[in-house]
């Protein structure tokens, strides 16, 4: 299978990484030959029709940050390589925006015209356009998957969809974001202070340097309106859910909560069509109660009951599970 | 959300086969749902060839067990005593923000003004007189009482007094 990567930052050169590692294994397991025949980032465009040297890739973006410097590669966009370049797939894995979606709406409806499958990471497009996206990947017969683009490594899309697909699933509550579940358990622990662990946080580069993103809530909003869509099939839109970040919890707030036997978490919730994101007082007991940088979610299923899975929400590796099941996902369906 | 009460109440029945069916078809045509019933046959017996048995069900609403009674009545099975069981629940809310400035009391009073709602314990914490405070309160709420209106009323309050509220996941 001729795959295309769009983005080639830590979730693209993470794809590369795992292929590198998993050649053998594919091929072997599903009978999968990945061949990348072409990666782009914001400077530009390597093609290679018999497929790029993935060690030479990973080697000059660590190199010179720009893979426009790969032998023989051109000043190309995302869009044009897509519409250009024959493949099968596209990875798409730029950087999310929540304003626009851009650049990887574009590069999503470019897929899809041009009858590439697209499998997805990025959570702003879908986050804003998830109806138009679908329909328009629909129209075209071609498959659209984006595990990678909530949780990371936590299985939660594909789980609900496919495993639990006899269920109707009526609520999801979840811890969505890792760095404020990071943020507040250290916070927990050591009573320190917001500001003191956002800094600690942003040193050892698990939050931002702009954290707004996740601290306000907006990140957990942006994969909370994704499954609301993808598993409850509620047509919702980033502006729907009601948001309050974690940036007012205190040391003392935090304190008292624990003395009733609580602890305070950023939680996601879509229920009876409405959803939310705000810190929550959740049992010490309870299911959600996960530390560190993980992920949690809880679905509400009408004959399994609840089914809780945790997961690693980030990392250049981990995320590529998603990633790579959803390639192979769709290499089983079309291989027939 | 679907908003039930629970009711008790004791019905005075023939002492003769077929008797409880008279009383359960009503309960059944108007949405009750049983959930225990006990024969009082040691109990006094407030008229000869009859007995008293102890019912508790759950109805949807007032108007429901409004036409159990009047269809009991009408079917000759007379309704000696009828009372709601009161079923509480409790809710938690952290307050954050400056809590005690912005008059807990006026809080609290305001809270306990919705019918059916009582805070009903409330711990402090204060770190520097110019710093923001918390307020962890456990409010008890009757069966019945609608949740998301009580939340309503309370980030209300929130908003005018510049609190944070962080409330507990069941809510």
């Amino acid at each position: 299978m001729r795959i295309q990567i769009i983005g080639f930052g830590v979730i693209g050169q993470g794809l590369a990484r795992v292929l590198l590692r998993k050649e053998e294994e594919l091929r072997q397991r599903y009978g999968l030959e990945v061949s990348v025949v072409s990666i782009t980032d914001i400077s530009g465009t390597a093609h290679a029709e018999e497929g790029l040297d993935l060690r030479k890739a990973l080697s000059v973006a660590r190199e010179t940050g720009a893979i426009v410097n790969y032998p023989g590669a051109k000043e190309m966009s995302g869009v044009e390589a897509i519409e250009e370049i024959e493949a099968e797939l596209v990875v798409e894995a730029t950087p999310s925006n929540i304003k626009t979606g851009e650049p990887g709406l574009s590069h999503m409806l470019a897929g899809f015209k041009a009858g590439k499958h697209v499998v997805t990471s990025n959570k702003g497009p879908l986050a804003l356009k998830y109806r138009q996206l679908v329909s328009e990947a629909e129209r075209n017969g071609v498959e659209f998957r984006f595990e990678a683009s909530v949780g990371g490594a936590m299985p939660v899309i594909n789980l609900a969809r496919e495993t639990l697909s006899g269920d109707r699933i009526t609520a999801i509550e979840g811890i969505l974001n890792g760095t404020t579940n990071y943020i507040l358990s250290r916070m927990t622990r050591e009573e320190l202070s917001f500001e003191h662990v956002l800094k600690e946080a942003q040193e050892l580069g698990y939050a931002e340097t702009d954290p707004t993103y996740d601290i306000e809530g907006i990140d957990t909003a942006s994969k909370l309106v994704i499954l609301a869509n993808a598993i409850l099939g509620i047509d919702a839109t980033f502006s729907d859910v009601k948001i309050r970040g974690i940036t007012r919890v205190t040391p003392e707030a935090i304190r008292l909560a624990k003395e009733r036997g609580y602890v305070i978490k950023l939680i996601g919730e879509v229920k009876n069509s409405h959803l939310e994101v705000s810190p929550r007082l959740v049992p010490e007991t309870h299911p959600l109660n996960v530390d560190g940088a993980l992920n949690v979610a809880m679905l509400h299923c009408d004959v399994a009951g609840e089914v809780t899975v945790v997961g690693k929400g980030a990392g250049a590796i981990e995320t590529q599970s998603a990633i790579l099941s959803d390639i192979i996902a769709i290499w089983k369906k079309v291989k027939g | 959300m679907v908003i039930r009460m629970r009711v008790s109440l004791d019905l005075e029945l023939k002492d003769e086969p077929g008797q409880l069916l008279l009383a359960l078809e009503p309960i059944a045509r108007h949405s009750g749902n049983v959930i225990s019933i006990i024969h009082l046959r040691e109990e006094e017996r407030l008229r000869a060839g009859y007995a008293t048995v102890h019912f508790t069900i759950d109805v949807p609403d007032k108007g429901c067990l409004e036409r159990i009674v009047e269809e009991l009545e009408e079917r000759g099975v007379r309704v000696t005593k009828l009372g709601e069981v009161t079923k509480k629940s409790k809710l938690t809310l952290l307050m954050i923000g400056h809590v005690v400035d912005t008059d807990l009391r006026d809080t609290i009073d305001r809270i306990n003004e919705l019918e059916g709602v009582m805070v009903s314990d409330l711990s402090l914490a204060m770190p520097h007189p110019e710093k923001e405070s918390s307020a962890i309160v456990d409010i008890e709420v009757s069966a019945g009482v609608d949740r998301h209106r009580l939340m309503e009323r309370v980030y209300a309050i929130a908003k005018e007094k510049d609190l944070e509220i962080v409330r507990s996941l069941e809510v």
